[in-house]
């Protein structure tokens, strides 16, 4: 159990209740530039501003109770993202949406929410797959390429040493693309394994693709899953 | 991404103001020449903000200094310093606004004119370049910088901005014909200083005063708002997305310090001292926190204790807090029963640390600089705190003041070992078990500044100052409780020439600049060694601004007027060397001079 299963479990016996409202959110723009605890705490703002009902941790300092799916690194946008926030008192799904996105900066919006009486997991665990885009000079086929090999072999860094990984095992399969310059692709996520965008990047560098293109290049994560691949479902249900 | 922190160079924030570009509007761009983090958190920046884009007429947008790896690749890129807001590049503007907070930014100052396509030089600009102006503390002296400024604000800026911003609209409206004209004309602004007016002149390497051109006021005086009730102020600020040095709100208690601490600059410059009501600051504290969500404000004064309504203030905040899950930070407390009480209620359960500013290891020498503060008051709060359950302290000093003696400078050791020694006699003497206590001492260098009574001292050499340091260092070796923590002799040592220079640093300062020095206040970007090099290529020296002057020397700032008296400053000297205190403003009236304004705290 981590710190934060650990402050969630405290709350959870200290209250008796947990109403959740999953909220399905984009962003884009300017809130792109901001690291995971950054937005953590833009969304945080938000709900105060908009005087929500927010649940708070038990402890010495409490914090509302956020909990992403699955951070987003700096730089990188979304069309699907999610997000839990535990409140005090049920809040209605639709009523949230219109309370919160009132309060957002532009370039953050809540697409539409499901309320959800007392989770069972946590939603960090119910991610293993994502799919993303990315939009760069020629990078489709260069994705593609990456697809029709049998292992990618990159560094890494872990625990401050550069460790040399397989990444192949972590695609999943190239998505239909419209364009020789916007590449999809679905690829596992989530806690257990996880292929960041900016390590495929990384990869299709190593293996001939222009630095300075991919310096320029616009990440987009599209939708995250659960289930098991091929039996994905939607995040929205898995509680 | 290939830049530090991108959030930086992207604007977008809740409460961003955008207008439209358009030429019946006067568009300011607000500069801080430092790195956005710290821009963020400066509160000038957002009161400023607000009032000039209050008027249909004005606009207001931000600006801040590159760091070195984004610096690096704008000008590899030819990509010029932008707006947040527009995306326009700084010469786009009609009024580009820096705020000096601290001397060592002056640097930057260039880099954001130079990165903006704005000629470095005043003298250079033309009819239709921005106006480029300063305000802030640091203009009580603009002097080194003068050559760069087209004017620069005294004192407050909320009355003064829109004032001067009105001027420039004529300006633009008739179609910015005439620079030169323009200039003199706002010269008769009170509160606004055209450097380019005033020749300096100098006679055997010392600076003799100023020609006055085109009949210019003889002196500039500062600006103050008289009732900060009724100006404005930002319920609605502008919220970083990314985390600012001070990310919480702010709730301004007043204006000034009663105190007056010989050394202190702050204390003569926002002078005289000026309340806002409990009400007001009830109301908008209340406000601030709804309208933003952080949660906690911090509230911002020289001194807070005495704001002289504290207790019912922080009442009525913490009751409404205390149900938000909100907190108030409390920082210039003078540490005594009722602060001790007052930072429990405000944190409720977590024991931050108490801090102590005796400034001086003697009382002799804190009887010099005026610093109303002494040991028994020290131990027995100490001690009552430490009864408390508190058991990290931090204390704050300065080396280099004016008569300090080695004796001194042993205090500092001394009167920690005696803190320590107290907490172990505490903790017995209630039979409690000790903790490991953490006390923090920490040493800043004293660097004489204008308008204080001290702004003709000498300033201690790098020499001088290290080897106070190490007798410090070594009385404390021994003492695992203590912590000695020094700062940069070097980047003080340089602050010292700028805080009493003259126009003469003009042409180093851009000779710095143009060897790439940027980010001088960041220790790790100062090259002091290359920096002596370009003064001594002007014929200056360290010592032509560090050594003491007489009383009757002409200063570069004689024509700057405070409100604050030179024969006050005098007599405040000759009781600085009789080791005689002044009584703070609420006490007794001191004749400083400030009462030409006829507000706050002034009979």
């Amino acid at each position: 159990m981590n710190a934060q299963e650990q402050l969630r479990e405290m709350t959870r016996k200290a209250h008796q209740h947990e109403y959740v409202c999953r909220g399905l959110f984009e962003r884009k723009g300017a809130l792109s530039y901001i690291g995971h605890l950054d937005l953590k705490a833009v969304f945080e703002r938000a709900l105060r501003r908009a005087g929500l009902p927010i649940l708070y941790s038990q402890g010495f300092n409490p914090r509302p109770m956020l909990v992403f799916a699955l951070p987003l690194g700096v730089g990188i946008n979304t069309e699907g993202d999610w997000l839990d926030v535990s409140m005090e008192v049920p809040v209605d799904a639709d009523e949230y949406v219109r309370r919160i996105n009132e309060e957002l900066p532009d370039g953050l919006r809540v697409i539409r929410a499901v309320s959800i009486d007392e989770p069972k997991n946590s939603i960090m665990s119910v991610v293993t797959c994502a799919s993303y885009r990315i939009e760069a000079k020629g990078v489709t086929q260069a994705v593609l390429d990456l697809f029709g090999q049998k292992e990618i072999i990159t560094k890494k860094k872990s625990k401050g040493r550069e460790v040399e990984v397989d990444i192949r095992p972590l695609l999943i399969k190239p998505l239909t693309s419209s364009s020789p310059d916007c590449a999809e692709y679905m690829c596992y996520a989530g806690s257990k394994q996880n292929l960041r965008p900016d390590v495929l990047l990384k990869a299709l560098c190593e293996a001939g693709f222009s630095r300075a293109e991919a310096d320029e290049a616009v990440i987009t994560r599209l939708e995250l899953y659960g289930g098991e691949y091929p039996d994905l479902s939607a995040i929205e249900g898995l509680t | 991404m290939s830049v530090e922190s991108p959030g930086r160079y992207v604007g977008g924030e809740k409460n961003q103001i955008i207008k439209p570009i358009d030429d019946s509007i006067v568009r300011t761009v607000f500069c801080f020449p430092d790195v956005y983090e710290i821009g963020m958190s400066n509160l000038a920046l957002q009161i400023l903000y607000k009032v000039l884009n209050g008027p249909e007429w004005s606009s207001c947008e931000r600006a801040f200094s590159p760091w070195p790896d984004m610096d690096k690749k704008m000008r590899e890129n030819n990509i010029p310093l932008y707006s947040l807001e527009t995306r326009s590049p700084l010469n786009e503007f009609d009024v580009i606004a820096f705020s000096l907070g601290y001397e060592m930014c002056f640097t930057n100052v260039l880099q954001m004119l130079d990165l903006g396509g704005v000629p470095l030089l005043a003298k250079d600009r033309k009819d239709t370049d921005p106006i480029v102006v300063a305000g802030g503390p640091v203009t009580c002296n603009i002097e080194p910088m003068a050559d760069f400024f087209d004017a620069a604000f005294l004192g407050e800026g909320e009355e003064v901005d829109l004032e001067f911003t009105k001027v420039i609209k004529e300006y633009k409206d008739a179609g910015k014909k005439d620079r030169k004209a323009l200039l003199r004309k706002l010269a008769d602004i009170e509160g606004v200083y055209v450097p380019s007016l005033y020749e300096p002149k100098f006679e055997g390497g010392r600076f003799t005063g100023y020609d006055i051109k085109d009949n210019a006021p003889s002196s500039v005086r500062k600006r103050i708002i008289k009732d900060l009730d009724s100006v404005e102020y930002p319920l609605s600020p502008v919220i970083p997305n990314n985390n600012v040095v001070h990310d919480r709100a702010y709730l301004e208690l007043f204006r000034g310090c009663i105190r007056g601490c010989r050394f202190c600059q702050a204390g003569y410059l926002y002078r005289p001292v000026r309340e806002k009501s409990m009400k007001t600051l009830c109301e908008q504290g209340i406000a601030i926190m709804n309208n933003t969500g952080y949660d906690e404000l911090g509230i911002l004064s020289l001194s807070t204790s005495d704001y002289t309504e504290l207790g019912a203030l922080t009442d009525g905040l913490l009751e409404v807090f205390n149900k938000q899950h909100s907190s108030l930070s409390l920082p210039s407390l003078r540490i005594d029963n009722f602060a001790l009480d007052l930072m429990e209620k405000a944190s409720q359960t977590r024991k931050t640390g108490l801090t102590f500013a005796p400034e001086a290891g003697t009382q002799r020498l804190r009887d010099v600089i005026n610093k109303g503060i002494n040991e028994e008051d020290i131990m027995s709060s100490l001690e009552l705190a430490f009864k408390g359950g508190w058991s990290t302290v931090k204390l704050y000093f300065m080396l280099g003041l004016p008569t300090e003696t080695m004796e001194d400078v042993e205090g500092i050791a001394n009167l920690a070992i005696k803190i320590e020694k107290l907490y172990f006699d505490t903790m017995r003497s209630i039979g409690a078990k000790p903790r490991k206590p953490e006390i923090t001492v920490s040493t800043s260098m004293f660097i004489p500044k204008p308008f204080t009574p001290f702004q003709w001292e000498d300033q201690n050499t790098e020499e001088q100052f290290l080897q106070k340091q190490t007798t410090i260092r070594n009385m404390l070796k021994k003492h695992r409780n203590i912590r000695y923590i020094w700062h940069d002799v070097k980047t003080s040592c340089w602050e010292g020439i700028y805080a009493r220079g003259d126009r003469r640093l003009c042409p180093v300062i851009l000779e710095g600049y143009k060897r790439g020095s940027i980010f001088d206040a960041w220790d790790q970007f100062f090259d002091y060694e290359m920096w002596t090099g370009i003064l001594k290529d002007n014929g200056l020296s360290w010592e032509d601004y560090t050594q003491g002057r007489t009383v009757d020397d002409p200063l570069p700032w004689d024509n700057i007027d405070v409100g604050v008296r030179k024969e006050f400053l005098k007599r405040e000297r000759e009781k600085a060397y009789n080791e005689q205190v002044t009584p703070n403003c609420r006490q007794q009236c001191s004749g400083c001079g400030a009462t030409c304004y006829k507000a706050g705290i002034c009979p």
